[in-house]
C-alpha cells in the first residue's frame, strides 16, 4: 500500500527564486524505513516539509494516504505525518516532560486512556521513563532531542519524519533513535529520516534516497547506494560511504554497507 | 567629503572594507541619518494637522527612500512596524473621540464620528512619519557603519555594540518565531482556525522564542568575550565612515530647525 | 606554554550537582588532546573552564586552579585570558560579531579589541586567514557563508588573537559532511603545524585522526586518559557511552568472528 506519493514535485521559494526541488517522483510504502541523504541545499528539508503541508508544491502534487495534501490543512496532515524538527529548542515549551509529550496528541483530540497510553509508551521508547515531571530544560541537550522525538511519537501518526535525529547525539542516543525507528516500522508505520550519519543510515534503513540539487540522484537499498559504482555519484555530493562499504569493495567481497555484512562476507570467503 | 572612507594610508586592506554604500543616502554619515530620523519623528508630533506630517513623510522619508532605492522594502517594513499601534489608534479615535458630533455610522452602541475619523488620520500620518523615518535609517545604515562611527566619536564600544545588537535581534526573533510556529503546527497546533484557538496558540510559540533568544544572547556573549571584547578602553579601528563639514552643518541646521518649530508651536503660531 | 588544570571542580549556577570533579589536566605546547565522553559528561563544561569563561562569564562555582606556564591565572579577567587561550563553539552563526561587513573585518575583530597598532591588526588578520586557508573569502559577507566556512572563520578569528592554546567544543557537531570535512582538514593542518589544541568531539574518528592523546569524561570525572591508540582500544569506552571509531569497531568484530584483523584494516589510498 502506498502511503506517500510524490508526483512531479517542484518547489520554488518565492522570496529567493531558488528552485529547491526540480521534479521529484517517489512512492513510499507503509512500514518502509527510508533515509534521505544529501548535502545541505540538496532539497531534503524542502521535500519533507511538503509531506505535512508546511510547504505547498509550485508544480506537481503530494499524496498522503491517497489524498492530495493540497486538500488538507497542516493541522489535518499532522494527524497523518509527524515531523520531528532538528532543533528541540525550537519546539519544547512545556514545564514538564509529560506535558510536552501530551501536547501533540491533545491537538489531535486524543484523551483519556488512549492519551495516557500513547504518552507512557513514547516516554519509555525515548528512554525518559521516570522523568515525567522533570523540566525539559533540566535535561541535557541530547535528552531534549529524544523528548522532541517522544512528543511526536505520541501522536501515533502512520508516517514519522525525522530531521537529523542523530546530530548532536552521543552513542547511546543514536542507539535509542535506531531502536525507535525499528520498532515504529515493525508496527507498520513508515519512517523517513534525513541524516548525515552514513553508518546510522546503512544500519537502520532499508532504502536510501540520495538527493542533489533538488533531484533524486540514487534510490535503492543501502547495498546499492553504497556500492562501489555509486561512489562517484555520492562523492559529487560530498558524501562518503561507510567504512564497511569501502573495505568490502577493497577486499572484493561485494557491497557490504554494514559492519555485520562485511564480517559475514569475509568469513564466508574464508570458509571457501 | 561625504561618500569616501576615511582611510589612513591603506596598507593591504582588502578593497571591500568600508566600501561606500550603493547610494548617496547610504553614504551619508550615520549620525546625519540618525539626526534626520529623530528630527523628522519629533517634528511630525510637533506639527499640527494633517498636511504637515504628510509633507514630512513625503520629503523626509519617501524622497530619500527613492534616492536610496529602498522604497519597496521601506513600505513593507514601516507598515509592519506601525501596524499594531496604527490599528488600535485608528479604532479608538474613530469610535471614541470625545466631544464629537458629526455621526458617520453606528455599530450597535458604538458610534463612528467624522471628527474622530479626522483625528485618526492625523494620528496615522504621525505614526507613518515616525515609523518611516526610523525604518529609513535602518535600511540605509549598515551595522558596522553605525558602531564604528559612534566609537570614533568616543562612545564606548560596548554601548555602541549593544545599540546595534538590539536592533539585530528583531529580525532574528522574527525568523525564530517562524521556525517555531512551523514546528508547533507540525504537532497539530491550529493556526488556521478560530480566533480563540489562535490566541491559545501563542504560548507554544512565545515561550521557545524568548528562551531561545536568551540562550542565543548567552552564546553570543561568550563568543565576544572569547575575543577580548570586554577589554576596557578604546579599540583600534580599521576605518570609520566619512564625515564632512557640510554634513555637520546640515545636522545643526536640522536641530535648530526643530527647536524653532517647537518654539513656534509653543508660541501658538502653528495650528 | 603549558596550560594546567589542577583539582578542578565546577558547579554551574543553580545546579544540584557538580559538572566536573577532580580534574587534573596538562595541555602542553604543540599537543592535541582529544576530549570524549557521552552527552552531559562534562565536555563543554571542561572547555569553558579551560578557557576561563567558567566562572568569569557563565558564573558558577569553581574549585582548584588554572595555571599558564606555572603562573596562577585564577584572578585574570577574561579579556586577558582571551589573548592566551581561544575557545570555539559548536554553532557557527552565533560566533559572528554582527558588526563586520566582510570576513576580513570579522577576523580583525579580536585584534581590534586589543587596541594594538592598526598595521599589526592587519598583519595578524592576514596571517590568521592564511593559516585557515580562507584568504580568498576575505571580502565575503560572513552571514552568507556555509556552516563549515563560518567555523573556519570563527577559528581564524581566534587565531588572530595569537593564543597559545585553542579549545574547540565540538566544532563539527552542527555541520553537514562537506563542512565537517572542511573543518577536520583545517584542524589536521593546525595540529601538524604545532598548534596546541584541546578538542571535544563525539566523532571519535575525527579525534583518532588529529589527537595524539585523549581524555575521556564520564559524569564529570576523567575515567580514561593516555595516548589515543591506547584509549580507543580500551574496552571500557563502551561502558561510558563513547562511540568507538569505525576502524576499532570493525577490528573487534573481526577478532570476535575469528578473522585476521588485517582484513579490515584500511589500506592507504
Amino acid at each position: 500500500m502506498t502511503e506517500l506519493a510524490v508526483e512531479g514535485l517542484a518547489h520554488v521559494y518565492a522570496a529567493s527564486g531558488v528552485r529547491a526541488l526540480d521534479g521529484i517522483d517517489l512512492r513510499i510504502g507503509a512500514g518502509e524505513r527510508v533515509a534521505l541523504i544529501g548535502q545541505n541545499g540538496s532539497g531534503k528539508t524542502t521535500l519533507v516539509r511538503h509531506l505535512n503541508g508546511l510547504l505547498r508544491p509550485t508544480e506537481g502534487r503530494v499524496l498522503v494516504g491517497g489524498d492530495d495534501a493540497q486538500t488538507l490543512t497542516v493541522a489535518q496532515l499532522a494527524a497523518r505525518v509527524g515531523l520531528v524538527f532538528q532543533d528541540p529548542d525550537r519546539q519544547i515549551f512545556s514545564g514538564s516532560v509529560r506535558a510536552e509529550v501530551e501536547f501533540g496528541p491533545r491537538n489531535l483530540a486524543r484523551s483519556g486512556r488512549e492519551l495516557a497510553a500513547a504518552v507512557r509508551e513514547s516516554i519509555a521508547a525515548a528512554g525518559l521513563g521516570g522523568q515525567e515531571a522533570t523540566n525539559p530544560y533540566d535535561l541535557g541537550q541530547s535528552r531534549r532531542k529524544l523528548l522532541a522525538l517522544a512528543s511526536v511519537l505520541a501522536m501515533r501518526t502512520p508516517v514519522l519524519v525525522l530531521d537529523e535525529p542523530t546530530t548532536g547525539q552521543d552513542a547511546r542516543g543514536v542507539d535509542r533513535v535506531s531502536d525507535v525507528v525499528r520498532s515504529v516500522s515493525t508496527e507498520g508505520r513508515t519512517v523517513i529520516a534525513i541524516s548525515h550519519d552514513m553508518r546510522f543510515v546503512a544500519e537502520t534503513f532499508e532504502r536510501v534516497i540520495v538527493m542533489r540539487a533538488g533531484r533524486v540522484l540514487l534510490d535503492g537499498s543501502p547495498a546499492e547506494a553504497f556500492a562501489a559504482d555509486a561512489w562517484e555519484a555520492l562523492r559529487s555530493t560530498y558524501l562518503e560511504p561507510p567504512l564497511a562499504a569501502r573495505l568490502g569493495a577493497q577486499r572484493g567481497v561485494g557491497s557490504t554497507p554494514t559492519d555485520a555484512a562485511l564480517i559475514a562476507a569475509l568469513a564466508a570467503r574464508e570458509r571457501d | 567629503m561625504a561618500g569616501s572612507v576615511d582611510l589612513i594610508e591603506g596598507r593591504s586592506l582588502p578593497a571591500a572594507i568600508g566600501r561606500p554604500g550603493p547610494s548617496a543616502v547610504h553614504r551619508l554619515n550615520p549620525l546625519t541619518k540618525a539626526t534626520l530620523a529623530t528630527t523628522t519623528s519629533v517634528a511630525a508630533v510637533v506639527l499640527g494637522g494633517l498636511v504637515g506630517p504628510l509633507l514630512l513623510v513625503a520629503v523626509a522619508v519617501v524622497l530619500p527612500a527613492i534616492a536610496a532605492g529602498v522604497v519597496g522594502r521601506l513600505a513593507k517594513t514601516a507598515l509592519l512596524l506601525a501596524l499594531p499601534i496604527a490599528l488600535s489608534a485608528f479604532l479608538v479615535n474613530v469610535f471614541f473621540f470625545p466631544g464629537a458630533e458629526t455621526v458617520l455610522f453606528r455599530i450597535g452602541p458604538i458610534t463612528a464620528t467624522a471628527e474622530g475619523l479626522g483625528f485618526a488620520f492625523e494620528i496615522m500620518a504621525r505614526i507613518m512619519a515616525i515609523s518611516g523615518a526610523v525604518t529609513l535609517f535602518y535600511l540605509t545604515t549598515r551595522p558596522a557603519d553605525l558602531v564604528l562611527d559612534l566609537e570614533r566619536r568616543g562612545v564606548s564600544p560596548r554601548v555602541a555594540f549593544v545599540a546595534n545588537a538590539s536592533v539585530q535581534t528583531v529580525p532574528a526573533m522574527v525568523e525564530r518565531a517562524a521556525q517555531i510556529t512551523a514546528a508547533q503546527r507540525a504537532r497539530g497546533l491550529d493556526t488556521e482556525g478560530s480566533p480563540w484557538r489562535r490566541v491559545r496558540g501563542i504560548v507554544p510559540i512565545v515561550g521557545p522564542v524568548i528562551l531561545g533568544s536568551i540562550a542565543e544572547v548567552e552564546e553570543r556573549t561568550m563568543a565576544l568575550e572569547a575575543r577580548a571584547f570586554t577589554r576596557p578602553g578604546r579599540r583600534t579601528l580599521l576605518w570609520s565612515p566619512a564625515d564632512s563639514r557640510a554634513e555637520s552643518l546640515v545636522r545643526w541646521g536640522l536641530l535648530i530647525g526643530l527647536v524653532a518649530l517647537i518654539g513656534l508651536r509653543i508660541g501658538g503660531v502653528l495650528a | 606554554m603549558t596550560l594546567t588544570l589542577r583539582g578542578i571542580g565546577y558547579r554551574h549556577a543553580g545546579a544540584p550537582r557538580p559538572a566536573l570533579l577532580d580534574i587534573d589536566l596538562d595541555l602542553a605546547d604543540g599537543t592535541v588532546v582529544g576530549l570524549a565522553g557521552a552527552s552531559e559528561a562534562g565536555k563543554t563544561t571542561l572547555c569553558l573552564v579551560a578557557s576561563g569563561l567558567a566562572p568569569r562569564t557563565v558564573g558558577g562555582r569553581i574549585r582548584g586552579t588554572l595555571h599558564l606556564d606555572g603562573e596562577n591565572v585564577d584572578r585574570w579577567p577574561m579579556h586577558r585570558l582571551a589573548e592566551r587561550i581561544g575557545i570555539g563553539f559548536q554553532n557557527p552563526a552565533t560566533q559572528l560579531s554582527q558588526v563586520a561587513g566582510t570576513v576580513f573585518e570579522e577576523v580583525a575583530f579580536g585584534p581590534m579589541n586589543l587596541g594594538i597598532d592598526r598595521d599589526e591588526v592587519i598583519d595578524r588578520t592576514w596571517e590568521a586567514l592564511e593559516a585557515m586557508g580562507i584568504e580568498a573569502l576575505a571580502e565575503r559577507d560572513p552571514e552568507r557563508l556555509s556552516g563549515g566556512q563560518q567555523q573556519l572563520l570563527a577559528m581564524a578569528g581566534l587565531l588572530a588573537m595569537r593564543p597559545e592554546h585553542l579549545v574547540l567544543d565540538e566544532p563539527t557537531a552542527q555541520l553537514d559532511p562537506a563542512g565537517t570535512a572542511l573543518v577536520a582538514d583545517a584542524i589536521g593542518r593546525l595540529a601538524r603545524s604545532g598548534t596546541s589544541i584541546l578538542i571535544a568531539e563525539q566523532k571519535t574518528d575525527l579525534l583518532a585522526a588529529v589527537a595524539g592523546e585523549m581524555v575521556v569524561l564520564a559524569e564529570g570525572r576523567i575515567v580514561l586518559r593516555g595516548p589515543t591508540a591506547e584509549v580507543l582500544a580500551d574496552p571500557r569506552l563502551d561502558e561510558v557511552g563513547v562511540a568507538l571509531p569505525s576502524a576499532v569497531r570493525l577490528r573487534r568484530a573481526a577478532l570476535a568472528a575469528g578473522l585476521d584483523p588485517a582484513l579490515v584494516a584500511e589500506t592507504a589510498a
